[in-house]
């Protein structure tokens, strides 16, 4: 459709890094670097921390690509797990700091941007098709955890909403998104 | 409709994913995920549902310096992994059942196996969770005198609590604390005024109420213990 690069086979490039070759993690971070430390960014919210769990995304994918089980997902959605929990991991502890400092999420410059990409919205995959079925806030819950990395109480905050109902709005949207791709 | 069990189930792990669980939770999670079959599916099928929401993230090209580090850190792992401490790694067998930060976990501990310089590493520990043998920490002495407990994750303490570090030889009467550690954090101890390290000395991680346990011994949970291994 809108996508003019050749596919990038994920799970051989995999198979190539277990058996040492680094031209295939090479090929893997060219292709592949700039999206994961986005993904990153997004969640850290800082550029040298980003780039830290992208190194470390990328060494941990080197040394446990002879692990990777496709039967549990794709190779694509491996590295992205790695990627992602590693940054989710690194901004838990500090989370509750974060949320005392009322400011520091609004003065957040990369905050409230992202979710105007529209573009993507038509794009073919179908969770956005189920995301487009949720109440606007509870979709916003969802995408502030996702893709920011945000804390119930950051987005409580975020949406101006009692905690109590962020929980429920994302109970109940992840029972509605589920029941959609099912 | 599902049932009860499996709704909540399901939602403790779609959670997971979108990473909205507290500390604690995560915590316990990534311990019941290592012996839990039926959930760690449950996060495999929210981490494919939920993967193309990473397209939202702009890609934001990483600085030039990036790949030269990457290729260093490779480097290193190349020049230092000699077969022998890979195999001695494997027989401890806790690379199986690690999944997602448990994963993540192993692949520090033998990064920082394989970084370690061989020659002079003489004893490893490492430090499990006492029920489900995920490895949480790692303990180095590069010699009788000095050792280093390196975390693999950053452990959830509760509000008015602390982790403090014990060890205690086969002979000695009583542990003897080495301090308190922050989570997530390395600390180096010196081990002037204890007797040399030995073989199978016992280190342990326990929760006490801030400022460390008030009767110098042991008094909350032990939350990972190991025991010295020589390497080489």
């Amino acid at each position: 459709m809108n996508s003019p690069v050749a596919p990038f086979d994920f799970h051989r490039c995999l198979e190539a890094c277990a058996q040492g070759d680094r031209r295939a993690l090479q090929a893997l971070y060219d292709h592949e670097g700039a999206r994961l430390l986005g993904v990153a960014r997004r969640i850290v919210r800082d550029d040298a921390i980003a780039e830290d769990i992208v190194h470390d995304a990328i060494i941990r994918i080197w040394m446990r690509a002879a692990s990777f089980d496709p039967a549990r997902g794709s190779a694509r959605g491996w590295i992205y797990s790695i990627t992602r929990h590693l940054a989710l991991n690194t901004i838990r502890d500090t989370r509750r700091e974060t949320v005392l400092e009322e400011a520091d999420i609004d003065a957040t410059p990369t905050f409230h941007g992202g979710l105007d990409d529209i573009d993507l919205w038509s794009g073919s995959a179908k969770i956005y098709r189920c995301l487009e079925q949720l109440q606007p806030s509870p979709q916003r819950c969802i995408l502030h955890a996702y893709v920011d990395g945000c804390s119930h109480a950051e987005i409580a905050r975020l949406l101006g909403a009692p905690l109590g109902t962020v929980k429920a709005w994302i109970k109940r949207s992840l029972k509605a998104l589920r029941e959609c791709l099912e | 409709m599902k049932p009860d069990n499996d709704e909540a189930l399901d939602t403790l792990a779609g959670e997971f994913v979108l990473g909205t669980l507290s500390a604690e939770q995560h915590a316990a999670m990534i311990e019941r995920l290592s012996t839990d079959p039926s959930l760690r599916d449950a996060v495999d099928a929210w981490e494919v549902r939920l993967l193309e929401l990473t397209a939202l993230a702009a890609p934001q090209p990483p600085s030039a310096r990036l790949w030269g580090r990457i290729q260093r850190s490779l480097n290193e792992l190349a020049a230092l992994s000699p077969p022998q401490q890979a195999n001695w790694w494997q027989r401890l067998g806790l690379w199986q059942g690690l999944s997602f930060a448990g994963l993540a976990a192993s692949a520090v501990l033998a990064f920082t196996l394989f970084t370690a310089p061989p020659p002079t590493t003489q004893f490893v520990v490492v430090l499990v969770t006492p029920n489900s043998q995920t490895a949480g920490w790692v303990v180095q002495a590069s010699d009788s005198r000095m050792i280093e407990l390196i975390p693999l994750g950053k452990d959830a303490v509760p509000e008015g609590m602390a982790l403090q570090f014990w060890t205690k030889g086969e002979q000695w009467q009583a542990p003897v604390s080495l301090g308190l550690v922050k989570p997530g954090e390395s600390y180096r101890v010196p081990l002037q005024s204890l007797p040399p390290l030995e073989a199978n000395q016992l280190f342990e991680l326990t929760l006490e109420k801030t400022g460390g346990s008030p009767t110098g011994l042991p008094t909350g949970p032990v939350k990972f213990i190991g025991r010295a291994v020589k390497v080489i």
